[in-house]
């Protein structure tokens, strides 16, 4: 949409084909940008559809209403709209206890289904006590909804969510990642169900219990369990986007409700994530993907080879977007006693991860350009799959988390990774004493 | 489960991000028809887009002869924000348009 209304801009009559399921995004599209009256098309061909007699039929029923929207004259609206209010709701929104509260919420589309603490002036307080930007700092405007990510609204998105205060400076500067790259809100309202996936580095993670080892992205610890959700919420509730409306991603993805993980720096052979980025060691870091799948294999061999084997052998030419390796320490112990460094292992992916001979052939593809955008592969590409290139010169990135053991995994999909810096509080060691302890203690049966 | 009457009572604060009212635009003026004017179609990168501008190609020169087509290829979902260095070729391609109609392949 953001085209049809440079090119309205620029005096030209524009229309828009659009999925009819899309006809709400298209237009939260055109309203953040200014011109909610854009025509568009509704048309009933699924997003990324191939099939051209499904195509032909579906234009050729619509045609006449593209010459309409072409040559109908305007109506005054149309002409100059009437100025809209964004919704600004009052600071203080609801009173009621807590069945009500979180009915309220749920009913008014702010959370993300599950419940939530309530946001009250005094656990606002407490969450703004893991920062000294002041509440009304403005971190980002995050699109498409141009929500202002203020301090405080920040913060009682993170109440929400059951955030500590320690959590603050990583979540803003989460917001900060969210904003680095436009690509992120095309993300978060695709039908790829792209999911934010956090990768937590430095000192911070052991300072609030971000958990790095066995099960680092199961459910069960409330740094990484409430830390993406957090940004979730803040997604709905900042950006503007939400489900079915702005979020049109088809299957869905449960990456969504929080996928955090630190990296397991101490048992890592390698640097860091963030030390490859180019920061130091002592620095805290969070760094944000965008990956729509997440695979998971037991490696045929837990030497170099056998790791390094069942890597090239299990990306499919069908995949698309980023790509980072998940390593469990023993993975990466066992690659790096054999002399592996981390470079070393993404070039080897990039090179040797190769379509097999014949493969589209025995498909019966037999296209002679790449499938899509994001998945350069196809007959005649040539027998890699992963093609670095400018906007990404380097497609394959490798994190160490997870407990001791052998299975090992690929998340995929998505532009390259974002990492910034998270800045501290002056008073960061006397917060981290105070909410520290705060673990589960598992009582044995 | 209904909401229950007792318990602590809560004032709670909206998670709802306050945003700036935007100066709205408007439309540029229609067509008095398409017979003899050039009708731009922009594609962007989605694989459905070529396919839904091909049947509309098709259909224009049926029903309007005397029209002509032109074509503009985005190499992502939207030139104007994501292809800046194509700023002035896209410019100059709007400018030799009368109409335009897109393809977003979704």
């Amino acid at each position: 949409m953001y085209d049809a209304i440079y090119i309205e801009g620029k005096g030209k009559p524009t229309v828009t084909f659009v999925f009819e399921h899309f006809a709400n995004d298209a237009m939260s599209a055109a309203s953040s940008k200014g011109m909610p009256v854009v025509r568009i098309v509704p048309e009933a061909i699924v997003s990324e559809c191939t099939v051209v007699e499904t195509i032909e039929a579906a234009i050729t029923a619509v045609f006449d209403n593209m010459v309409a929207a072409l040559t109908r004259p305007l109506t005054a609206d149309e002409k100059s709209p009437r100025r809209r209010e964004p919704e600004n709701p009052p600071r203080i929104v609801f009173k009621g206890n807590l069945e009500e509260v979180n009915r309220f919420f749920y009913q008014r589309g702010w959370t993300d289904g599950l419940p939530i603490i309530p946001p009250t002036e005094e656990a606002l307080a407490e969450m703004l006590t893991g920062t000294d930007l002041p509440a009304n700092h403005l971190v980002e405007k995050l699109e498409p909804r141009l929500g202002k990510a203020t301090v405080e609204r920040i913060a009682i998105n993170a109440v929400m969510a059951g955030c500590l205060p320690t959590y603050m400076p990583l979540l803003i500067a989460g917001v900060q990642a969210l904003a680095a790259n436009p690509v992120c809100g095309m993300m978060a309202a695709s039908t790829g169900s792209f999911s934010p996936f956090w990768l937590v580095n430095g000192p911070i993670a052991k300072d609030i219990n971000v958990r790095s080892t066995y099960g680092a992205t199961n459910p069960g610890d409330i740094a990484n369990a409430t830390i993406g959700r957090a940004m979730g919420l803040i997604t709905k509730n900042v950006r503007g986007i939400r489900k079915q409306i702005e979020d049109m991603g088809v299957l869905g993805n449960p990456g969504k409700y929080s996928w955090v993980t630190a990296e397991n720096e101490e048992d890592s052979p390698w640097e860091p994530f963030h030390v490859d980025r180019g920061f130091k060691k002592e620095d805290s870091t969070i760094s944000l993907m965008f990956p729509q799948s997440f695979q998971q294999m037991m490696p045929f061999g837990t030497d170099d080879r056998g790791i390094l084997a069942t890597v090239v052998g299990s990306i499919v030419p069908a995949r698309m977007g980023s790509f980072a390796l998940l390593l469990t320490p023993t993975n990466a112990g066992s690659l790096s006693s054999r002399g592996w460094t981390k470079k070393a292992v993404k070039d080897y992916i990039v090179k040797n991860t190769i379509v097999p001979d014949d493969y589209f052939k025995r498909l019966g593809l037999k296209t002679d350009k790449p499938f899509d955008r994001g998945n350069v592969t196809g007959p005649g590409v040539g027998p890699t799959i992963f093609h670095p290139s400018p906007r990404d010169p380097d497609p394959v990135q490798v994190f160490v988390f997870g407990g001791f053991g052998s299975w090992m995994g690929f998340i995929q999909g998505g532009g390259p990774p974002i990492t910034k810096k998270v800045e501290l509080p002056a008073k960061w060691a006397q917060l981290v004493k105070k909410y520290k302890s705060i673990v589960p203690n598992y009582v044995r049966y | 489960m209904s909401p229950s009457k007792t318990g602590a009572v809560y004032e709670v604060l909206s998670p709802w991000a306050e945003a700036d009212p935007m100066p709205l635009k408007g439309l540029s003026p229609r067509l008095d028809k398409l017979d003899g004017k050039k009708i731009g179609l922009l594609c962007n990168n989605k694989r459905a887009s070529p396919l839904i501008l091909n049947v509309t190609e098709k259909l224009l020169k049926q029903k309007f002869p005397t029209a002509t087509i032109s074509w503009f290829n985005s190499r992502s979902f939207s030139v104007s924000s994501l292809e800046k260095d194509r700023e002035g070729e896209f410019n100059d391609w709007i400018k030799g348009v009368d109409a335009v109609v897109a393809a977003v392949g979704d």
